[in-house]
């Protein structure tokens, strides 16, 4: 059986392979929800290719916008994929980060175990 | 299947935040009462994972690709749904705040899909799906890709009581392309567990799935 502290490591070093992977080899097409907004706004069919050209309407209610840090997963078209792959690679260090210090705050207490 | 700000007006938004704050509050009763500090790491590592595979978007063909959620995969394998709430909010809050995936307003909404509807699918079809045919892969690949799909449909609902989506058409695109993407769902999520019961099989708590 695997040592727990070896699991961890495997585990983050499989997100980070899968991370940089991501970078490099995902698919630049609109994800399910975009389609199909791009579906409903009349820029591309059910079962068709997505058109270069179609334009995603996102601001349909208007009121509130927000510029995140790292939009789009990157920093931006000057640094390319080096702030593709820095963005998520801080993306995983953070997500692990604040999850772990979260649950540990939040997960049941090791002397409760002993009542 | 993340939506962002423009896409749900601001006072539905509230009302979907308020509905996600009650499931994030159970979520961390769970972890109060359930969570033991061993499994903290692994919580930990899983979010990580599940953000990397988010970022992984694979084509599906009709000029559409996908990702995991990993509602699924976070319930499953810590045996609760409220795991799934847990996981999810916290990797969609930072997903919108650092990086402009899913919008804030909407991130209630987000939370109540991927996260609630997500985890509770993946975790109740998995233990549903599991007493009947026994193996844990088989059944946890056919409870993801369930727990892609019924987000997904209940999310053109939601943008159809928007006023963004007309009903029907949103209801066939959204189910068409997430049918599809639930394969990867499915696939990722069943490799997933096979990874883990064959590394370490202590983690999972198979037995929750047996005995429901």
């Amino acid at each position: 059986m695997m040592d727990i502290k070896n699991f961890i490591i495997a585990g983050i070093v499989i997100a980070l392979i899968i991370g940089v992977a991501a970078v490099f080899m995902a698919s630049p097409d609109p994800d399910g929800l975009e389609s199909t907004a791009l579906v409903v706004q009349g820029e591309k069919t059910l079962t068709g290719v997505t058109p270069e050209e179609a334009e995603l309407v996102e601001d349909v209610h208007g009121g509130f916008a927000y510029d995140s840090p790292f939009p789009d997963y990157g920093m931006g078209e000057s640094l390319g994929k080096t702030g593709e792959i820095i963005a998520v690679l801080v993306g995983i260090a953070i997500c692990f980060l604040i999850v772990l210090g979260l649950a540990k705050v939040a997960a049941r207490p090791q002397q409760q175990e002993n009542k | 299947m993340h939506i962002p700000d423009g896409f749900i007006p601001i006072t539905q938004g509230i009302i979907y935040w308020i509905i996600a704050l009650v499931f994030i509050a159970l979520a961390l009763r769970w972890a109060r009462k359930e969570l033991s500090e061993e499994k903290v790491p692994i919580v930990a590592v899983l979010a990580a994972a599940i953000f990397a595979l988010q970022a992984f978007n694979l084509p599906v063909g009709m000029g559409t690709s996908g990702h995991l959620v990993g509602g699924a995969l976070a319930a499953i394998v810590l045996g609760s749904p409220f795991a799934a709430v847990f996981i999810l909010s916290i990797v969609l809050i930072i997903q919108g705040v650092i990086f402009g995936d899913g919008g804030l307003t909407t991130m209630g909404v987000n939370i109540i899909n991927m996260g609630v509807i997500g985890g509770f699918v993946g975790f109740y079809g998995y233990t549903g799906i599991k007493a009947v045919i026994k193996n844990p892969y088989v059944s946890a690949g056919i409870a993801a890709w369930f727990a892609c799909l019924i987000p997904a449909l209940a999310a053109s609902v939601e943008l159809w009581v928007a006023g963004t989506f007309p009903l029907v058409p949103g209801l066939i695109a959204m189910g068409t392309y997430h049918a599809a993407i639930g394969i990867i769902e499915g696939v990722v999520t069943a490799a997933a567990v096979y990874l883990i019961i064959h590394a370490r099989p202590d983690l999972m708590d198979i037995k929750t799935g047996a005995a429901v």
